[in-house]
């Protein structure tokens, strides 16, 4: 509530400088235009020219361009406080978001802790709730190591272990994986497609892309869970598009989805959980592979297709390519020498 | 682990984090509760809809609608129905929220299991208390006020709405003392069913507000007055009985 009322002062305040900087410019230009005239009817009485005549002229440009400089400062100003304030909202919701997603499993562990501590529980019950307190556990970690990697991201010191691989074992892989972690359920994910084409490719973190999009296709589908990955090769890139049945994403936000901890606020949303820092880590870690990814929805309720582009490994990109490995060697090295 | 007491009692356990939702289960059957889950809002409207519950315990954050909603939603035709608010939401103005949205009670996760199953008791027991002493006088007139205590509609002059189920409890108990002191103390043990110790402010409040409901007068109530030192005493001018 304060920061709205914050905000509606702060634009208050810049219109009210607006009104006042325009209520100045036209005072002084009518004074200019009166007091030329002025000085026209002057000359047109008294013979000869008036030498003040072209230093007026100088005065209005110049001026004119100072207030424009003025105008121009205010509104970089305005400009730059928007930001901040639309900065600060999101901060607070991913404060908000991470405070339930770290409180939620320690609520869990708490509460099946003093479960066994109190209680005489049998035995097959007690297996049950250690296993679901590991899970919590393995939750938290996620979510800890999630944000700990932002501050890496954004000063670009991850360190990747780039390697050549097959585009299509690599993902069939891959999408193996995130189906043992999420148990979508059987025939939810299915892979299309051909992609025999090599990549240069950080495997844990294609893993991560991975379990993100299969994470967020199943947060946002009501069930059952139909999610279509198609693989494909052009002559530059290695083509992934995701396509889910889900609740979709309205155009206006096809972009904000990349943006760090936005999250799409819908009450009628199948799933609460998550930091807004997702889809933000996944874009980050395709740009650190030379690709690109973007989002086609037909909007609410059209579901949602991500394609991810990476660049294959041939001789135009070769010079990226090993760059990338170069860089690679180069980290490992680093931590070799940081370890002894 | 504590006593237990109305046993049988139905709850409805809002929760969609699965794990938190197997130990409550478990833990509320234990105790001799009848337990139903529901994953998130819809199914949880759908469930109180088709089937006769006691009692709510209700997350916030759920899927496809949420605990405010379903608070909001339950209270239009439950108004007596007592919600548990159970949430990692800590923040002041959620609990606000939850509580003007028809919330008899918020806790905040994590939490201690004792002090949950004593809130659900007391709460399961508040409803029994009240279930009873408006069995026998379901409505009230005085002066120019008449109240439900079934649907919980007042009407103060021409001048209708609707008191929230703790507001009522605390009408009801100095209805049903008429005429006698009845101190905080002995309002925060009788109707919220909690130990004495516990900031008096608390009666105060709902005081401030009943009058606020009835009186012609707040600043000089006429029928909620204050005894100084000792508590609060209704006045039985001109009143009836429904």
């Amino acid at each position: 509530m304060k920061i709205k009322t914050t905000r509606y002062y702060h634009i208050l305040v810049f219109i009210a400088a607006q009104v006042a900087w325009l209520l100045v410019l036209g005072l002084w230009i009518f004074r200019w235009v009166t007091s030329f005239l002025l000085i026209n009817r002057v000359v047109e009485t008294a013979p000869g020219e008036m030498p003040t005549r072209s230093s007026n002229i100088l005065g209005l440009v110049g001026g004119l361009v100072l207030l424009a400089a003025v105008q121009v400062g205010m509104s970089l100003n305005f400009r730059r406080l928007n930001i901040h304030f639309n900065l600060n909202r999101m901060y607070d919701n991913f404060i908000a978001n991470v405070t339930h997603e770290l409180k939620s499993p320690l609520a869990s562990i708490q509460l099946h802790l003093e479960t066994l501590g109190h209680r005489d529980v049998p035995p097959a019950r007690r297996r049950e709730f250690i296993d679901l307190m590991n899970r919590d556990v393995k939750r938290l970690d996620g979510l800890i190591n999630t944000i700990l990697v932002i501050p890496g991201l954004e000063q670009k010191k991850i360190a990747y272990e780039f390697h050549v691989h097959n585009a299509e074992n690599l993902v069939l892989d891959l999408v193996r994986k995130a189906e043992e972690q999420f148990q979508p359920g059987k025939g939810a994910i299915r892979v299309r497609g051909r992609a025999p084409c090599r990549c240069v490719v950080d495997r844990n973190a294609m893993g991560i892309v991975i379990n993100n999009l299969v994470d967020n296709a199943i947060k946002y589908s009501p069930p059952p869970l139909r999610l279509t990955i198609t693989l494909s090769c052009t002559s530059r890139w290695f083509v992934l598009e995701a396509a889910d049945r889900g609740i979709g994403i309205a155009p206006a936000d096809h972009k904000k989805v990349f943006e760090k901890f936005y999250r799409g606020d819908r009450p009628d949303s199948p799933s609460v959980k998550g930091t807004g820092l997702g889809l933000y880590w996944v874009r980050e870690i395709i740009r650190a592979h030379g690709g690109r990814i973007s989002l086609q929805s037909a909007g609410l309720g059209g579901g949602s297709e991500f394609r991810i582009e990476l660049p294959i490994y041939r001789v135009s990109r070769k010079r990226f390519i090993r760059n990338l490995i170069r860089l690679t060697q180069r980290q490992k090295k680093q931590r070799k020498s940081d370890h002894e | 682990m504590s006593e237990k007491t109305a046993p049988g009692g139905r709850i409805l356990l809002v929760e969609d984090e699965e794990s938190m939702a197997v130990g409550l289960e478990y833990n509320l059957t234990e105790e001799g509760y009848r337990v139903t889950r529901a994953e998130n809002g819809t199914q949880a409207l759908e469930l109180f809809t088709g089937h006769e519950f006691d009692l709510i315990i209700l997350d916030i954050m759920l899927p496809f609608k949420d605990g405010f909603e379903v608070a909001r939603e339950i209270r239009v035709t439950s108004p007596r129905m007592p919600i548990l608010m159970l949430t990692a939401r800590s923040d002041s103005r959620d609990r606000i929220r939850g509580l003007e949205f028809g919330a008899d009670d918020y806790m905040t996760k994590p939490f201690h299991l004792k002090e949950l199953l004593l809130r659900v008791r007391r709460m399961l027991q508040r409803k029994a208390w009240y279930k009873e002493v408006t069995a026998e006088q379901p409505s009230y007139h005085f002066g120019e006020n008449s109240v439900d205590f079934e649907t919980l509609e007042c009407r103060s002059g021409s001048r209708i709405f609707r008191m929230t189920a703790l507001e009522a409890m605390v009408l009801k108990y100095l209805i049903n003392n008429a005429g006698r002191i009845v101190s905080r103390k002995e309002l925060l043990e009788k109707v919220w069913r909690v130990s004495a110790e516990v900031e008096t402010r608390t009666v105060d409040n709902f005081i401030v507000r009943l009058r606020r409901h009835f009186e012609p007068d707040p600043a000089r109530p006429r029928y909620i007055r204050s005894v100084r030192g000792a508590g609060y005493q209704f006045e039985k001018e001109n009143a009836r009985n429904g």
